[in-house]
């Protein structure tokens, strides 16, 4: 008979969402396959049908908590792009300006709450221990940090979205208020606060990185194609072309953001409620292509900001170009962080930001579009079909989820293979499995517009039954 | 103080409003407060046992339900963070339409046999376990967050909000005399006037105060995120005739026309209410 056994590995834990992993063991007790899933569902396309378009950004953003700015933005977008408006340069500005708060808040709290502990304890620490209230006990600045970075952010969107998660200022057409003088002095000055300590994050992280880097590189590098916004070979992310590389850093195509649909294709599975995204030229598997930290950073030759910058080189010089190692996200990461700071204190410091023209009229009118932005974990695609009385018909997402999960689940199935050989499962499998996927910082908020899961390990023998439950 | 935080069906925001209250959550941090469970930060896979639950999402699915059942038994204190803990939050529209036309829709593929079966509707957490204390809104501020739950750790009852989003709202009420009503984009926003006396559908009348109104103090009309408030929380209120009275005071329109145009209107009222919400006797727990 054939023994297939199950090992199961729910919920994984320190990602945002919950998520659950499956292994699949084939007869010789070796991985013969491995799925990570989502197994919530909210329905977001189906529910929203017939809402007025000026209220589809505020309630899209309920689709992730987490990235709620990124949703308002590229929601507007799409918006404006099926109604032909262009924005005012003020407003532009000022969106960018939150999409950086987005990724500041963003990419701080990944850091700091969610995989600097892997970085911190040793694998064996207890993992009771292994989060980021002990590092605060343990040196309390460490969370300071993470507080002040956080309060920027927050500081930024309470101020320009007036609301610091789901932000309500910004609607098709703009935004409903501008910035006021004092209001742009007083994040100017925390700006310059912020650049100074995500400067301080990235020489610690240098420093656990390169202690950890032999271990981690063992976590695998699946070589995949790559996709981010770019404009002039710089990081962009609120504007700007799609641009798709291959393995091999050569450009496989470049895009406007209107054609994000001919290019990229969804895939569904019947285990899990997330699709996968590919590129449509070259078919599934072929087609499958990466997002997020350092896609953004493989796509694209230089930054614009000048610490970005020389942090770009330097990881290109220290890694490859294009660099494939999964954990290298945890690294780039950073670099967005300090990109995202500088940038917002580049902006801040234009003293044009505080104009008034922040709005332009719209006209309601069927027709439909596509607004993109590049979202903290990759490319973020609406796209939205209207009536004639500006109310949705039909809606489309491509969230950066779905475009790595293919990614993510090779990347668990190699992890498995190394850990798993001929029924006998070596320790440290757990913890290997969720840093890879923690890597991703994978939103299953997002890929599924549903809940979450999180990460257990069962081994199941080859009728479903209970063998056994690893878990931390 | 052994604390959990408590994931059901949600977007996360509410524990992202938590993790914004800056220097104050610091504050919280250092005293009797120790978060031992929490899916999002702690690799703890076991529920354990706790004094106090902060439980953000509703139940959409068997999974939810069977997770909130433990969570109760495991917990001297449940707080139910978020809208959709507390009345069902943004899902809620979903009920609408039937999980079976959601799941053939688009998941026809879908093999049950590995994935939660989803319940008939999205409910509020209420509807399974009795639940101590409700912080509504979407998500609540971090200040409204943080005060809570000072209050709950040291075994007072938290400060009440029981009136409506217009007592803390800066704009003026006036009877104004209009001929129809406004999308928010069909023209500019007075800065002081009230937003249903220029004609936009904003439920800040209806809403329970305690978010400090920060969308129409911007210009932008209240949805509603804090869900209805304490003289609305009884059966025979009529929260849509309530509307169209205070819309037609303030801005002069016949009563009739407002329905009218009310009715043209699907996503109005129950954006983040929809569901069944049990146990109408909590109202004094809401916060």
């Amino acid at each position: 008979m054939k023994q297939e056994r199950e090992v199961t590995i729910s919920p994984t834990t320190r990602i945002e969402g919950h998520g659950k992993v499956t292994i699949m063991l084939d007869d010789s007790g070796n991985v013969a396959d491995a799925y990570f899933y989502a197994t919530e569902i909210r329905g977001f396309e189906y529910f929203l049908r017939g809402m007025e378009a000026e209220r589809l950004p505020f309630i899209i953003s309920r689709i992730c908590g987490v990235c709620s700015t990124a949703h308002v933005l590229t929601s507007a977008k799409a918006i404006e792009n099926a109604y032909s408006v262009e924005i005012t340069e003020t407003a532009k500005k000022l969106r960018e300006l939150l999409l950086m708060g987005q990724i500041i808040s963003n990419q701080s709290l990944v850091f700091f709450f969610l995989t600097l502990p892997d970085f911190w304890f040793p694998p064996a620490e207890d993992p009771s221990k292994r989060n980021i209230f002990q590092i605060i006990r343990e040196k309390p600045e460490i969370g300071r940090k993470a507080i002040t970075l956080r309060n920027f952010a927050t500081q930024i969107l309470d101020i320009i979205g007036k609301r610091e998660v789901h932000i309500v200022s910004v609607i098709p057409g703009g935004l409903i208020n501008p910035l006021k003088e004092k209001e742009r002095k007083v994040l100017l000055k925390a700006s310059e606060n912020a650049c100074r300590i995500t400067m301080e994050a990235i020489e610690l992280a240098k420093e656990l990185f390169d202690k950890n880097w032999l271990e981690f590189r063992k976590a695998g590098d699946y070589k995949t194609n790559y996709m981010a916004l770019t404009r002039d070979d710089s990081i962009e992310f609120y504007e700007g072309k799609v641009k798709v590389i291959n393995p091999e850093g050569k450009t496989l195509s470049m895009f406007n953001s209107q054609q994000f649909m001919e290019y990229v294709e969804e895939k569904r599975f019947g285990w899990t409620y997330a699709k996968f995204a590919y590129l449509k030229a070259l078919g599934w598997p072929n087609g499958i292509v990466q997002a997020g930290p350092t896609p953004r950073i493989n796509v694209n030759k230089n930054a614009e900001t000048e610490f970005a910058s020389r942090e770009l080189k330097e990881f290109k010089r220290k890694f490859g170009n294009p660099a494939h190692a999964t954990l290298l996200f945890d690294y780039a990461r950073l670099i967005d962080l300090i990109y995202a700071c500088e940038r917002a204190k580049e902006i801040l410091e234009d003293e044009n930001l505080t104009r008034e023209d922040v709005r332009v009229k719209v006209k309601p009118r069927s027709g439909s579009g596509i607004g993109v932005v590049e979202a903290p974990r990759g490319t973020l695609a609406h796209e939205y079909r209207l009536t004639r009385h500006g109310r949705l018909e039909r809606m489309k997402l491509i969230i950066p989820t779905q475009i790595n999960n293919a990614a993510i689940n090779i990347n668990v199935k190699n992890a498995a293979a190394e850990f798993i050989h001929g029924g006998e499962i070596k320790p440290g499998l757990l913890n290997r499995i969720e840093m890879v996927i923690r890597a991703y910082d994978p939103c299953i908020k997002c890929a599924t517009r549903s809940v979450g899961e999180s990460l257990c390990v069962e081994v199941r023998n080859f009728d479903g039954k209970l063998l056994k439950v690893l878990s931390s | 103080m052994k604390v959990s935080i408590i994931s059901l069906t949600c977007c996360a925001g509410c524990v992202s409003s938590f993790l914004n209250a800056g220097e104050a959550l610091l504050e919280i941090l250092s005293g009797d407060f120790e978060i031992v469970y929490s899916p999002t930060f702690i690799d703890l896979k076991e529920i354990p046992e706790v004094d106090l639950a902060i439980v953000e999402g509703g139940v959409r699915t068997q999974a939810d339900e069977n997770l909130i059942r433990e969570v109760r038994a495991k917990s001297k204190v449940i707080v139910a963070l978020g809208i959709c803990a507390t009345h069902g939050g943004i899902t809620t529209l979903g009920n609408l339409m039937s999980v079976k036309r959601l799941l053939e829709r688009e998941y026809t593929l879908i093999d049950t046999g590995r994935l939660p079966e989803l319940k008939d509707l999205m409910y509020p957490i209420c509807n399974f376990v009795d639940v101590d204390y409700y912080i509504p809104g979407c998500p609540p501020m971090p200040f409204l967050i943080v005060h809570s739950l000072k209050s709950i750790v040291s075994g007072k009852m938290p400060m009440r909000h029981q009136s409506v989003v217009c007592t803390e709202c800066h704009r003026k009420i006036i009877p104004a005399k209009l001929d129809r009503l406004y999308g928010v984009y069909e023209k500019e926003v007075d800065p002081e006037i009230c937003l249903v006396s220029q004609g936009f559908i904003c439920l800040g009348s209806l809403t329970r105060e305690g978010c400090g109104a920060p969308c129409p103090r911007a210009g932008f009309t209240c949805f509603g995120c804090r869900g209805p408030a304490d003289s609305l929380l009884y059966r025979t209120r009529d929260i849509y005739a309530l509307l169209v009275k205070v819309i037609s005071k303030r801005t002069g329109i016949p009563e009739e026309n407002v329905k009218k145009e009310l009715y043209r209107n699907p996503f109005v009222f129950h954006t983040f209410t929809f569901s069944k919400f049990e146990r109408f006797k909590a109202r004094e727990r809401i916060i």
